[in-house]
């Protein structure tokens, strides 16, 4: 079968600006392939010359096996979009906003009063059809966006930050839904910056300026991409020990290559790091800094994410 | 073209027209409340003009002529003044529009068949009123000399039938009595017909503005059906006015309407077709709610006001601008309009003027699907 997705050197321009610069890779049928980078890398771009609604400046995206460019109405009736910003009428009422989506996409009155049915459980909104969009929590709101998506039983849908916002709770329930389309064999394309949910992707791409870093099952691009060990830190006092740590390796008294803040903790990065704990302790003791544990983890996205990005 | 992605759009667009009170009020009311303003504020005939009147003759006959000025509803005497000073202290705190002042000799040379020597002051700030004063008082002063005239000769023992040269009948047809207001509403109607067009320009830049645009543009529904599903509701809605405000000028300001009802109505939404496509195109443009509304006013009030013949006759203007009025599709609705309530004309004389409209949409919303791409940037 061919793959869900596939682009070959896909590049876009913006005049002088390249936001999308020759990237290529595949998505298999049936998974969830994540799409990550930081704000402004290209993301949303690329989500949009692979839906038709940007035309790439070089290369080529295919979808479903056909190519994006000449098919753009087949592709429309096959994929569903849920696009970064808020995609609901808020001034419509949940049955309202299911109806349209629904009518837009070709359903009889037959099918679609059957699958709005199915989306209001899906969304856990039944009984709710003559709320208001607006008054809806983040959450709910994205879970019925979602069912609006998918009324047309697309074989692939685009989210663009599906859950940018939304609590962590809601997050869950977001991606449990999200499992259960791809357990009916949708293909689901997410992008997000959530690196917890970054690990629960079948596969991932990393997009950093436009540019693919990476490309492959969260466990391999960790292996690929993390240079380094992580030694997690627990201190009295977690800001100045990532203060103090970071000026003695401006003074190069330290060899770490990344220290970073995570909550109470610091994770510090190095390619042999057990070498470099005495020196942390001395460190820490002499501004008076008492430290309760140190033990070496396994690196996590995030980890890989901000080494990457340096 | 699938018509069940139109009643798609049309019927979101119903849904959003009646949650939102403020464009429900803007489509339906607002037109109707500028009729009944511009009608009243623009057919404010003018009457009781007052004046001053100095009098340096002070005889039987200055009396006399003063008297017939002010008989009528048309000036009123504001005070008998006895010096220039006077009338230009009244003049100057707005008491007066107008001062008649009689010549000393106004009497004598009148009987000798010299004329009627006076002199005619007004505020030059007020020109409506004074150049009203002035045609008045001439107007009578004319019959006034005609009078005296020929009593004088019939004194003389000659007959004075031979004294009316001039036997001029003016009839009017179409609107007996001039009344102002049977030509005006009809043209303020097809002024606040085109309302809707606004509206439908707001609606497509609101999409934009919200971001729901790119999300229809991912779905199957093609651009012009996006475009004709926008217009259904604002058509329907200006048709309901279309129904209401002849019956208003019917009702309230007696206007008659001479025509075929089905015809304006039929005409009435070709018209409301050509001037959407307008708003389509002004929708499809501008990115922002509030540059489609500048631009609505720029593009289709102000034009639709000052193009259109309603108030300024189109034979007067310049070359370019004649050309831009016949692209105004309120120019060829306002002939229809007009040509309906008062001659009662038929589609034998107005196919033309619809002919026109339809060619206008048409060009209108292919212009707007043209431009208006199923892709961003």
């Amino acid at each position: 079968m061919t793959p869900a997705i596939r682009t070959k050197n896909l590049t876009k321009y913006f005049g002088d600006f390249t936001a999308v610069n020759g990237i290529s890779f595949e998505a298999k049928r049936g998974e969830i392939f994540g799409f990550l980078g930081p704000n402004g890398s290209g993301k949303t771009t690329t989500i949009r010359m692979m839906l038709g609604l940007l035309t790439p400046s070089v290369g080529e995206v295919q979808a479903l096996g056909i190519s994006v460019s000449g098919n753009q109405a087949e592709l429309q009736q096959r994929t569903g979009y849920m696009s970064q910003r808020f995609s609901l009428y808020n001034d419509l009422t949940v049955q309202q906003n299911l109806q349209f989506y629904g009518a837009a996409y070709g359903l009889n009155n037959v099918d679609l009063k059957a699958r709005i049915l199915d989306a209001l459980s899906m969304a856990g909104l039944e009984g709710r059809e003559d709320a208001k969009t607006k008054d809806l929590s983040g959450g709910w709101r994205q879970r019925l966006a979602l069912s609006a998506a998918i009324l047309h039983r697309p074989e692939l849908i685009f989210l663009d930050e599906p859950t940018a916002g939304v609590d962590p709770i809601s997050r869950r329930a977001f991606w449990d839904l999200l499992y259960q389309l791809v357990a009916d064999g949708v293909t689901v394309f997410v992008t997000t910056h959530y690196m917890d949910e970054a690990e629960h992707c079948h596969n991932l791409a990393f997009i950093q300026r436009g540019n693919l870093i990476a490309e492959g099952p969260p466990a391999d691009i960790k292996a690929k991409m993390m240079k380094g060990q992580v030694l997690e830190i627990s201190s009295s006092d977690a800001i100045n020990t990532v203060k103090i740590l970071r000026a003695a390796k401006e003074q190069g008294k330290v060899s770490l290559q990344e220290i970073e803040l995570y909550g109470s903790l610091v994770h510090v990065v190095a390619p042999d790091v057990e070498k470099e704990k005495n020196t942390i302790q001395k460190l820490l003791k002499n501004e008076e800094i008492h430290v309760e544990e140190m033990a070496l983890i396994e690196a996590s996205l995030e980890d890989v994410f901000i080494a990457s990005m340096k | 073209m699938s018509l069940r992605h139109i009643w798609a759009i049309t019927r979101k667009e119903f849904n959003h027209i009646i949650r939102d009170r403020s464009t429900l009020i803007l489509v339906v009311l607002t037109p109707l409340a500028t009729l009944l303003l511009m009608a009243y504020a623009l057919t404010v005939e003018l009457q009781h003009i007052p004046i001053a009147v100095l009098d340096y003759d002070r005889s039987a006959t200055s009396r006399n002529f003063v008297q017939q000025i002010v008989s009528g509803d048309d000036l009123d005497l504001y005070a008998q003044v006895s010096s220039i000073e006077e009338i230009e202290n009244l003049l100057m705190h707005g008491d007066v529009k107008a001062a008649l002042v009689i010549d000393p000799n106004f009497s004598r040379d009148l009987l000798a068949m010299r004329g009627m020597p006076m002199q005619i002051i007004i505020d030059g700030t007020e020109p409506e009123s004074g150049g009203f004063a002035v045609n008045h008082i001439a107007s009578r002063a004319e019959e006034f000399a005609n009078e005296a005239l020929s009593s004088q000769m019939q004194m003389m023992g000659f007959s004075t039938d031979s004294l009316k040269p001039l036997d001029l009948r003016i009839r009017t047809w179409y609107n007996p009595g001039l009344k102002p207001r049977n030509d005006l509403i009809p043209g303020l109607i097809s002024m606040v017909l085109g309302f809707p067009a606004l509206s439908v320009a707001l609606a497509l830049a609101h999409e934009r503005e919200h971001g729901t645009m790119e999300q229809l543009m991912a779905t199957p529904v093609g651009r012009a059906e996006l475009l004709i599903g926008k217009m259904i509701p604002y058509i329907v809605a200006g048709l309901i006015n279309v129904v209401m405000l002849p019956l208003l000028a019917m009702a309230w300001f007696d206007v008659p309407f001479n025509g075929s009802f089905p015809l304006f109505f039929g005409l009435s939404a070709i018209f409301m077709f050509a001037v959407l496509s307008m708003g389509i195109i002004i929708g499809v443009f501008m990115k922002t709610q509030a540059a489609a509304m500048g631009v609505s006013f720029l593009m289709i009030f102000f034009p639709g006001f000052f193009l259109t013949g309603i108030f300024f006759p189109i034979v007067s203007m310049p070359e370019i601008m004649r050309l831009e009025s016949l692209g105004m599709p309120g120019t060829h609705y306002a002939i229809i309009i007009r040509g309906i309530f008062l001659p009662g004309v038929g589609m034998e004389i107005l196919w033309p003027y619809a002919v026109m409209l339809i060619l206008l949409g048409f060009s209108f919303t292919g212009i707007a699907s043209l431009f208006f791409r199923k892709k961003l940037g």
